[in-house]
């Protein structure tokens, strides 16, 4: 496809995002905001992963990031964000101050630091696993700091630009998203051999196909269609995407954001009187939309919510879905959002099973499994990213960023995701797979640029597209 | 004039007349404000449909949301574990505090229904020779007998308060390390933390080995020395809300129960 130039929706979207962002500077007033903000938003749980932490740093092991530094063990990371609480939140914090470690960013050098916290954390959750106090440092990482850092101006502007392309719905104004959009659609099409069931009332299955899963695995959409129309479902799908990565904003920290964002998806679905939302994305998507949709919207949805893989699994349980069983040597990587945040770690494993004899675990699964070092935003922060994502929006990958330092900024994080990602790569290696099957676009692009890095050949599939492939 | 009636002459019958119930009080209140403070900020909110895996699933959890991180532990630091979780928490300090016979017999003075514990022999003795609660006056010395049969070979105070003291003396020591090392989570109040328990437990052993026969401490000397031991005591004691310390009587149950609840039984993970 053409680079397309830049249309007036894009230029005067680069101007509004980057007006709220800059990488200098510390602004006071910004900070204070955003910690009130931090702090009125506090419950119980956020509570006692901010009060109970005892410095054992059990958890610095877990994260992949802490084989970078082990000044980005989790517990590091979390930690500033209990400075600040600590400082606010607590009368000792108050009169001891330093004793307490409580105190509260005073230069540009405490928000860098902040920053790099967030950037490397991925929100994985296996911290929270191997705390022995229950703590979820990641959610304090992802949330309280993330927060405090975009809202004092230092967040990645690509990944801003997305929030702002799928809260104002723009992607429907860009041309080449469209394009990407209809082609997916022309092909399933004629993967299909008949018309799509485009926007149908009260289907039993709503296949919820954003515009991230139509750019960046179009195989799996086309997988889940066959898959759905061959098990005689009744289902359908929109005609248009409903949203880009829904909730892009939480990935920035922008809570508000990202309720508003799923409040106004509630509604778009609800449209469609929908039994139950079918999703492909295994990334943040998932537990955003079957666990937070709930907390975000005050009322449990209309519809159920699962992911494919959950679909396939029953499916092929109820003998709806026939599977040609090979001997690929295959296995499943999950994603940490799907599997430790969302629960869904046996289900994959019985469907590989299904279609291949050659299923095999990796040395680290389910609970215990190896984050791929790309979440979090950190899959956006690198060249190849902001260079297709340029072509995409008709702009130089210069204007994705909004100066120098964060530039440095991105190429630092790039570098220590390919150390970061290691530690999967070996686990994928010692499993012996020649085929890496996960649902998580980010997840996706990781493992297959580290298996690129360390000379692993492997392929890297959607499990839609894995299962479409092997329907009978 | 001390508080039970006592009179306060010397550290020792300060603590024991007076400073008791300023302690009690003290941990009282802490106690009270950091689960009012967890009250107060619970929120209501819906919850999505749980995934159910079944009771099964959910007991497996359970255990496994206390036992994972243990076994992560020992996988991936080995030393931490041995020192922090075996020797400081494990056979150390916890068994020491519950179940050592000399602190048996104190709390039992102070809440009656702890005699329980002496009166199914599970106190642990003092030294493998003896189980009497002082070894100050001239006593005939034989072999524990006790519930605990051989294991009171290494399950006795002496042991145990060696095995504590290595455990916080390494935490200690990890500490100044993580702090060269320029790592932000170690805090100054963790020295005073980690001090206080060694201080409490050298006073402690120090306390209980006055005497080995020929006399190394007089009267005196042994009352200061048991004063200040029960006096940090009761200084952890009025620490322990306000300091990493309310994870013993809080913070390790509701997070783990929380965890269990969040992952294991609302989102199913197996």
């Amino acid at each position: 496809m053409e680079q397309m130039a830049p249309s007036p929706a894009v230029k005067q979207l680069l101007e509004e995002v980057k007006r709220n962002i800059s990488w200098e500077g510390f602004p006071a007033d910004k900070l204070e905001k955003a910690l009130a903000e931090a702090l009125s938003a506090l419950d119980s749980v956020k509570l006692h992963f901010l009060e109970n932490c005892v410095g054992c740093a059990a958890c610095a092991p877990a994260c992949p990031y802490y084989y970078v530094s082990e000044k980005y063990g989790p517990v590091e990371k979390a930690e500033l964000a209990r400075y600040m609480y600590r400082k606010e939140g607590t009368i000792l914090g108050k009169l001891l101050g330093p004793l307490l470690n409580a105190k509260k960013p005073q230069s540009e050098k405490d928000l860098d630091e902040i920053v790099e916290a967030v950037y490397r954390c991925t929100n994985c959750g296996a911290c929270y696993v191997s705390c022995p106090f229950g703590i979820d440092s990641g959610l304090i990482i992802k949330g309280i700091l993330g927060s405090i850092a975009t809202k004092t101006g230092r967040a990645p502007t690509l990944i801003a630009v997305f929030d702002v392309i799928e809260r104002k719905k723009l992607f429907l104004e860009i041309p080449s998203f469209m394009y990407i959009w209809n082609e997916v659609m022309k092909k399933a099409e004629q993967a299909l051999g008949k018309p799509l069931p485009f926007d149908k009332k009260g289907a039993e299955y709503f296949l919820l196909v954003n515009m991230a899963d139509a750019m960046f695995y179009p195989d799996a959409v086309i997988g889940a269609m066959r898959a759905l129309d061959r098990a005689g479902l009744d289902w359908t799908l929109p005609s248009k995407p409903l949203a880009f990565r829904p909730p892009i904003a939480a990935v920035i920290g922008l809570q508000k954001q990202a309720k508003e964002m799923i409040k106004i998806l509630d509604e778009d679905i609800s449209k469609y009187e929908p039994k139950n939302v079918v999703l492909l994305d295994g990334g943040f998507v998932y537990p955003w939309l079957r666990f937070q949709m709930p907390k975000a919207l005050g009322r449990r949805p209309s519809y159920r919510v699962l992911h494919i893989v959950e679909l396939f699994e029953k499916l092929i349980k109820e003998g709806k879905l026939k599977l040609r069983q090979t001997d690929d040597k295959v296995t499943w990587h999950d994603p940490c959002q799907l599997a430790r945040r969302g629960g869904v770690t046996e289900e994959p494993n019985f469907v590989l099973s299904a279609a291949s004899k050659g299923f095999r675990k990796l040395p680290h699964h389910g609970a215990e499994s190896y984050c791929c070092g790309g979440g979090g935003g950190i899959g956006c922060m690198n060249m190849e990213m902001l260079e297709q994502m340029g072509k995409l929006l008709g702009v130089s990958s210069k204007d994705l960023v909004a100066s120098d330092k964060e530039l440095e900024f991105i190429k630092k994080t790039a570098e220590h995701w390919s150390i970061a990602v290691k530690r999967k790569i070996d686990d994928v290696k010692k499993s012996g797979a020649e085929i890496v099957v996960t649902a998580c676009p980010v997840c996706m692009h990781s493992i297959a640029g580290g298996s690129q890095l360390y000379g692993l050949k492997i392929q890297v599939r959607h499990i839609a597209a894995y299962i479409g492939e092997h329907i009978e | 004039m001390g508080y039970l009636g006592g009179s306060v002459t010397d550290v020792y019958s300060f603590a024991v007349y007076y400073f008791f119930w300023v302690a009690i009080a003290v941990f009282a209140f802490g106690a009270v404000y950091r689960i009012a403070k967890m009250v107060l900020f619970w929120r209501r909110v819906v919850k999505a449909e749980p995934r159910n895996r079944g009771v099964g699933a959910w007991i497996i959890g359970l255990i496994r949301t206390f036992v994972d991180p243990i076994i992560f532990s020992i996988k991936t630091k080995p030393h931490d574990f041995l020192a922090g979780m075996v020797a400081l928490h494990l056979v150390g300090v916890i068994p020491l505090i519950f179940l050592l016979a000399h602190h048996v017999a104190f709390f039992a003075y102070w809440f009656s229904p702890y005699k329980i514990i002496a009166e199914t022999g599970l106190w642990i003795p003092l030294s493998v020779t003896t189980s009497t609660l002082t070894i100050t006056s001239p006593i005939e010395v034989k072999f524990v007998d006790s519930i605990w049969g051989p294991l009171t070979v290494v399950l006795n105070g002496d042991v145990l308060a060696i095995l504590a003291i290595l455990g916080t003396a390494f935490k200690i020591g990890t500490k100044v390390m993580e702090q060269i090392h320029g790592l932000r989570h170690v805090r100054w109040s963790d020295y005073f933390s980690l001090g206080l328990l060694l201080f409490i437990l050298l006073t402690g052993y120090m306390a209980a080995r006055h005497s080995t026969g020929t006399v190394t401490m007089d009267v005196g000397t042994y009352r200061t020395v048991l004063g200040l031991h029960i006096l940090g005591a009761e200084v952890l004691l009025m620490l322990l809300p306000f300091s990493k310390y309310w994870h013993i009587v809080f913070g390790y149950w509701y997070g783990k129960l929380h965890e269990w609840y969040d992952l294991r039984v609302q989102k199913g993970l197996v």
